[in-house]
């Protein structure tokens, strides 16, 4: 597999703190996977994406992005490469209407407009929001709102797309939609995700699990392989998911095969428990 | 909050609505100007007649005019009530102590009306058929000559735009924090005039602490979306002149010479 992000002992701390918020922490991101990165509030998971991004800079260690060791020359050019989808839908929108805020990227790339006008359908058409072009997003929904996020981060595309706890402000329709759709635009476009959550359910789409804890990865692997450690998930400040929650609580007093179990799996041994009877 | 009319945008759809911006917004400062050489009864009516008719063309109900006025009601009633009794004349109907009611102060104060009521509908006018940012385009326009003695005209342009943006989210925001502070036993309607604007402190400081953490995220947002300093970006959104504006110019220097004939010198 191909390397996209490369993090090599990287450590930040902010001016006013005396612990460090990453820590001497190195991890490599493949092109086309989904990485999710979970950690309790104040595990350095926002911080890291802000490191990845040029929004801060490091106290020392390397980032490596598509090949090339990021420094101040070349910030400009890894950010095309990346898109970030932030938490508030509101605090993230620049335009006064959906295309105006989708145009805001090729505007600073100085894209000549006949070509922007093409880039905004596409977009817009990828994330299903071509109706709603012309509307101010006071009249969206922050399901709605995100959606029109990543058109705007798509328009420009980018490899990478990170989405900094994009959908822990969305009511769960609207985070299904927005998982569903990042998935499918994984897949179809190419792009490797990086979601960064405090929410372990929401990893589920993922192929790799990170877990950070004062800025540092304590776990590392498949959903499955993390989710099977539940119950020690508690020490790193996250909760079980609820599938696990009930396995262990089950097993007090059914026969249930080893392992984690996620709501399908469980359901069908539920059945077959319940046709043995 | 929204019972202002004045600077709020109506969608619709007529002639006053497809003229380019920056031709509104000049003509609106024009018009305003030269109600100021109207000085008689016939001047005034013929100005009167061109307002209808702009309000007829633009297929807004007329309601939305009249609650244009009402902000400024007090304003309107205040100055004509000072030109209705304090204008100087040789013959007055009433006169007692300082008071003076004439035939003149009459006419005179009807003059004033005319002028409030004419500016007002007017400006409503633009701001009923020109979305906020179509008015923040044109100011960028306008202005784009200063770009010559380095006023950063793009960046002031996006900054207005912003705000106009996050007017509605700082609503929100003010609502919601009253709300809160309103849970939490405040009166905000109770109380003297001292105690009402000291309960508006709890709102305030929050209100500052949120839009500065907005403004935070906003900043990042756009830094992570490649804004550097404005230099180098193209512009997605483009004004066009076109016949009929320059046809609407047209009209109203017409509309000037028939006013500066009706006037009397």
């Amino acid at each position: 597999m191909e390397k996209i992000i490369s993090i090599k002992n990287l450590t930040y701390t902010y001016p006013d703190s005396k612990t460090p918020a990453i820590n001497d922490l190195s991890l490599d991101i493949y092109k086309n996977e989904w990485l999710s990165i979970v950690g309790k509030n104040g595990s350095g998971k926002s911080t890291l994406t802000k490191l990845i991004d040029g929004l801060i800079e490091a106290d020392s260690g390397t980032i490596v992005i598509d090949g090339e060791v990021i420094n101040e020359e070349n910030i400009w050019d890894a950010r095309t490469k990346i898109g970030i989808i932030f938490q508030n839908p509101d605090h993230q929108f620049v335009g006064a209407t959906v295309e105006d805020d989708v145009a805001f990227g090729l505007e600073n790339q100085g894209m000549p407009r006949e070509q922007m006008v093409k880039e905004i359908d596409r977009a817009l058409d990828l994330v299903k929001m071509s109706d709603f072009k012309t509307r101010d997003p006071q009249s969206l929904s922050g399901g709605q709102k995100q959606r029109v996020a990543i058109a705007g981060v798509l328009a420009t595309k980018p490899q990478i797309v990170i989405m900094d706890e994009s959908t822990s402000m969305l009511d769960p329709d609207g985070r299904k939609k927005v998982l569903d759709l990042v998935q499918k635009l994984r897949q179809e476009q190419d792009l490797t995700i990086i979601s960064i959550t405090h929410d372990i359910e929401e990893t589920e789409l993922s192929q790799r699990i990170v877990v950070i804890n004062d800025g540092k990865i304590v776990q590392a692997g498949t959903p499955s392989s993390i989710y099977d450690i539940g119950p020690h998930l508690t020490k790193f400040g996250l909760e079980e998911p609820f599938s696990s929650q009930l396995v262990q609580t089950l097993r007090n007093s059914v026969k249930l095969p080893e392992g984690y179990l996620n709501e399908e799996e469980l359901k069908e041994q539920l059945w077959k428990l319940h046709s043995s009877m | 909050m929204d019972k202002i009319i004045l600077g709020r945008y109506l969608p619709g759809d007529s002639l006053l609505y497809h003229l380019d911006p920056r031709g509104k917004f000049l003509l609106t400062f024009y018009f305003v100007g030269i109600v100021f050489l109207a000085n008689n009864g016939a001047s005034y009516a013929f100005l009167l007649a061109f307002v209808i008719f702009a309000v007829y063309l633009s297929k807004i109900n007329f309601g939305f005019f009249i609650k244009g006025l009402r902000p400024v009601f007090w304003l309107i009633l205040f100055t004509v009530a000072l030109q209705l009794l304090f204008t100087p004349s040789n013959n007055p109907i009433w006169h007692w102590g300082i008071f003076t009611f004439s035939k003149d102060g009459l006419v005179i104060a009807g003059y004033i009306f005319m002028r409030f009521v004419l500016i007002i509908f007017i400006s409503t006018l633009l701001t009923l058929t020109t979305t906020p940012i179509e008015i923040s385009d044109s100011i960028e326009s306008i202005l784009k000559p200063l770009k010559k003695v380095n006023f950063p005209v793009t960046q002031v342009a996006l900054m207005l735009s912003i705000a106009l943006r996050f007017v509605p989210l700082l609503v929100d925001e003010t609502t919601k924090i009253m709300d809160a502070q309103r849970a939490r036993g405040v009166d905000f309607g109770e109380g003297g005039l001292i105690k009402r604007i000291k309960s508006f402190v709890p709102i305030l400081i929050p209100l500052f602490v949120s839009s500065f953490s907005i403004a935070y995220d906003l900043a990042i947002a756009m830094e992570s979306r490649g804004y550097k300093d404005g230099e180098g970006r193209s512009k997605y959104r483009v004004l066009k002149w076109e016949k009929r504006d320059t046809l609407t110019i047209l009209f109203m220097l017409g509309l000037t010479v028939i006013l500066l004939f009706l006037r009397s010198y």
